[in-house]
């Protein structure tokens, strides 16, 4: 695949970016395997419009609390108090933004 | 007073008493039964295997709001003081934040955990209830209220001693230790801590009591 890797060339430093979100998302998706008990499966399948506070039911405030903290322990930020609103945990795609958001800020 | 505890022996003398300490509140519910399996395949193994209620927890009649860190420090003390034989201690998370006054044999801790960041997520879900409640208040808040009374927080009547503590506790260096996380260079299998539905993982069970057996023989207890 020698002529792929020569056409990402040029976009190296776009190429890093896209990499470290996609990352974030991994480490976002494994994360709310891992409290909501999702399973691989179910966690690869969640899209940006996938609903998660009062769509799944394992996702109540206990879980949120948990979901917090080990956003800040595994992408390594601080969530202030006032930061967190319904808004951030209503879909997927709305937390991995505020992720994206915290990690690069 | 004596709290309750389970323990299994083995058939003959045990090879050595594997004292569990399991994570601290809600964490210890998510994983009893993978820890209870993995003193089951303890026991088959040669060994006996011991999960000691703590003070405040579980069947225990103390009220957990008159319990704070050193008192299970003590109370872990004492179950190792009154064990025959050699124990080694396997902890677990917050487990591992109460662990070092006992004279053990050797230590095992699973996956440790500062103080600050159970105290973080007890304090997280106090508020995120709170607001479900129409209720304001904030971590900021809870922390100063935290100086001079008790806070329910998810369910757990804590004291200002324990909240202080807890803040501030970190695993304390032991020896002979082996620590462990879970994942490719650890013990295979999930954090069943964070689980918000108890689950059991009985290959996690397994990994973890061949893991604590193997330990046990490269410190030369058995």
């Amino acid at each position: 695949m020698g002529a792929g890797i020569e056409g990402l060339c040029p976009f190296h430093a776009k190429e890093r970016k896209l990499t470290d979100s996609s990352s974030i998302d991994a480490t976002l998706r494994a994360l709310l395997a891992d409290v909501l008990g999702l399973g691989e499966d179910r966690a690869a399948a969640l899209t940006d419009d996938s609903g998660l506070f009062g769509e799944l039911p394992e996702f109540d405030s206990m879980a949120v609390a948990t979901v917090l903290t080990e956003m800040e322990d595994r992408l390594g930020i601080i969530i202030d108090d006032d930061e967190v609103d319904g808004e951030i945990f209503e879909t997927y795609g709305n937390l991995l933004a505020f992720s994206l958001r915290k990690v690069t800020s | 007073m004596a709290e309750h505890r389970l323990r299994i022996d083995p058939a003959g003398t045990p090879r050595a008493t594997i004292v569990i300490v399991p994570p601290l509140f809600e964490e210890a519910n998510r994983t009893r039964r993978t820890l209870v399996l993995a003193m089951r395949a303890l026991v088959a193994n040669g060994f006996a295997a011991l999960l000691p209620d703590l003070p405040g927890q579980n069947e225990s009649l103390v009220p957990l709001v008159e319990v704070d860190l050193d008192r299970w420090q003590d109370a872990l003390a004492e179950v190792i003081a009154g064990n025959d034989g050699p124990a080694i201690i396997a902890s677990v998370r917050g487990g591992t934040l109460i662990d070092h006054k006992a004279k053990a044999a050797a230590w095992w801790r699973l996956a440790p955990v500062g103080g600050a960041s159970l105290l973080r997520t007890l304090m997280r879900a106090r508020v995120s209830a709170d607001r479900e409640a129409g209720v304001r208040s904030s971590l900021e808040d809870l922390q100063a209220a935290a100086r001079s009374e008790a806070l329910l927080l998810a369910g757990n009547a804590l004291s200002p001693a324990m909240i202080a503590g807890l803040g501030a506790a970190e695993a304390q260096p032991v020896a002979p230790l082996r620590s462990i996380g879970i994942g490719a260079d650890g013990i295979a299998g999930t954090p069943l801590w964070l689980r918000a539905e108890p689950g059991e993982d009985a290959a996690m069970a397994r990994a973890i009591a061949a893991d604590i057996a193997a330990w046990s023989k490269s410190c030369g207890i058995s």
